[in-house]
């Protein structure tokens, strides 16, 4: 190597080192000793952290928290996502076209997107309570209707996924928009001339074409409600009962708790769970874009 | 699809959908406490707006939460727009196997959910848990992946000509990083920027481990403790936490009103893509 490439290297480690350094230090060496913390009887008690094996696990199996989070959890992510890229989908196709009107209204649903979660769930805990706006408007048709939306043990989940639907289907919706705009016209005007009809154009055509952009949006809106938390605190708590006990809920009560291994252990089943389904769900979406 | 039946869907999609949940959290908000507790959507009968303003500014924590949120999301956001670009440049542009090792490590916090027990043990460790600096430097290390991620795709469509060009004028890397990458990026960084400005001012579950004390505190966690408060002891004051979110989310949509159109735009017409 000669002296002046060595020099080149060596500045490329100038700009490279900030951040390398940054995310070593405040994600990655977390995320390790994350692995490690939880298999030890790491408690708020005392001070000494000692390996326990598969306690914390087998522990939390036993008093019925951790099948209960895994399982409420995936539901959680499963319908946010389903939801999500159904609602997203629809709206962009309606908003396809850059017209003024269509603008305006981009802009008027991205609004949820820049309220946090936490308002978004005050907001909905409101919009959804027993004497909320929902019911008023169903009591116009059932009088009397009161249904506690957010304090049933059958609709609680799928009210706290909704949420998280709502609060980015703004942008997810954009997401969709740029997918559709990337396709060429001429394809769509081949299958029309061809006579094809608006659902086979969408279905046969444009959907497949969406792949890329479909693709992005499923794996964001899955991974990201695996880690969902804030709607649920502001909102159900986890209850009734343990419906809407996701696994950083179960990870908050066990740190408020001072079992810190326990609360580890929950964090490590969410890295699992975003390796063990979320690499999957990448690679089988990938190709599926390549068949398309 | 007939142009005015579409305009109706959407219409009829976009009141329950954005406006009644915004009308309802505005006009509560100005309520008195039995009005707002009914969670009507008509205009107050009694005027509160100012009452219930003043009470969370005085008790909600806001002003020290808002000062807090800027403190700690505008420097967070300089610096993993700047570093990360920096670090992109290099990971774009060297061949080195070291390098390429260095790149995988830093994108893996775009996947991977960041750990916050280990974290709360390292601050400890350092003797910076619980405050405003450790927050910060965690909200640093655990997001520059997703621009490191987004800048080194970008900048390897970019053709090196100009730079090796710029570097035979005698120009040094840092004035090449300023003059060319760092305007080359301009699309990816503005659209990256405002997705990490949201997540970053809306972040609440690393605040609610992380920042101890009223002091401390962002306004999402002010809220949350404001809101709390309220719920666990009486019922919900509606009007109070309605007032609360108003002021809370009120900074980005102000903020969003000036650059919506370029941010929309930009967004749809493609600028993430995966």
């Amino acid at each position: 190597m000669t002296g002046a490439t060595r020099t080149a290297t060596r500045r490329w480690w100038h700009f490279a080192a900030p951040a390398l350094a940054l995310t070593i230090g405040f994600f990655l060496i977390p995320f390790l000793l994350n692995v490690y913390f939880a298999f030890t009887d790491w408690t708020g008690f005392t001070a000494a952290i000692a390996p326990n094996g598969l306690d914390n696990f087998i522990g939390l199996a036993e008093a019925g928290i951790l099948g209960n989070a895994i399982r409420v959890t995936v539901f959680y992510a499963v319908i946010a996502m389903i939801l999500q890229n159904a609602v997203s989908l629809g709206l962009a196709l309606l908003l396809q076209r850059t017209t003024a009107f269509n603008s305006w209204l981009r802009t008027l649903f991205f609004i949820p997107v820049l309220i946090s979660p936490l308002a978004a769930g005050y907001i909905w805990g409101a919009l959804l309570s027993p004497v909320g706006p929902l019911n008023q408007a169903i009591g116009l048709v059932v009088p009397g209707f009161d249904f506690a939306w957010l304090g049933s043990g059958g609709s609680a989940l799928v009210s706290v996924a909704f949420i998280d639907v709502w609060k980015w289907s703004g942008l997810v919706t954009l997401v969709y928009i740029a997918g559709l705009n990337a396709i060429p016209p001429s394809l769509i005007e081949a299958a029309m001339i061809d006579g094809a009809s608006a659902w086979q154009r969408f279905w046969r055509v444009k959907f497949r074409l969406l792949a890329p952009a479909f693709t992005f949006s499923v794996v964001v809106t899955f991974l990201g409600a695996l880690n969902a938390f804030d709607i649920v605190q502001a909102t159900t708590r986890g209850g009734p009962g343990a419906a809407t006990t996701v696994l950083n809920i179960a990870m908050f009560r066990q740190y408020t708790g001072g079992f810190f291994g326990s609360a580890s252990a929950l964090s490590l089943v969410i890295t699992i769970l975003v390796v063990g389904i979320g690499i999957p769900l990448i690679a089988f979406l990938r190709r599926r874009e390549v068949e398309a | 699809m007939n142009e005015w039946a579409r305009r109706v869907i959407l219409v009829a999609i976009a009141v329950p959908w954005v406006g009644i949940p915004l009308w309802m959290l505005l006009v509560n908000s100005a309520k008195p406490y039995t009005e707002a507790s009914r969670l009507g959507l008509d205009l107050p009968d009694q005027w509160n707006l100012v009452e219930n303003y003043s009470r969370v500014m005085a008790e909600g924590n806001y002003a020290v939460a808002l000062a807090n949120s800027l403190l700690i999301a505008v420097p967070t956001l300089a610096c993993v727009i700047v570093l990360g670009s920096m670090a992109a440049w290099a990971f774009a542009r060297s061949r080195r196997v070291s390098m390429k090792v260095a790149y995988n490590l830093s994108v893996l916090s775009v996947l991977l959910p960041p750990a916050i027990l280990p974290t709360i043990y390292e601050l400890q460790v350092l003797g910076i848990d619980g405050t405003r600096l450790g927050y910060f430097l965690v909200m640093v290390g655990t997001r520059l992946g997703v621009v490191v991620f987004l800048a080194t795709g970008f900048i390897r469509t970019m053709p090196p000509d100009l730079e090796e060009a710029a570097a035979i004028d005698g120009a040094s890397r840092p004035q090449i990083y300023r003059l060319i990458i760092m305007p080359g990026l301009l699309p990816v960084l503005l659209v990256g920027g405002v997705i990490l400005i949201i997540t970053i001012w809306n972040e609440f579950l690393f605040a609610l481990f992380l920042l101890r004390g009223a002091g401390a505190a962002t306004l999402p966690l002010a809220l949350y403790r404001f809101s709390s408060t309220s719920s666990e002891f009486t019922a919900m004051r509606w009007e109070l936490i309605f007032a609360h979110v108003v002021l809370t989310s009120l900074p980005l949509i102000v903020v969003y009103l000036f650059v919506q159109k370029r941010l929309v735009s930009g967004l749809s017409e493609g600028a993430i893509k995966g």
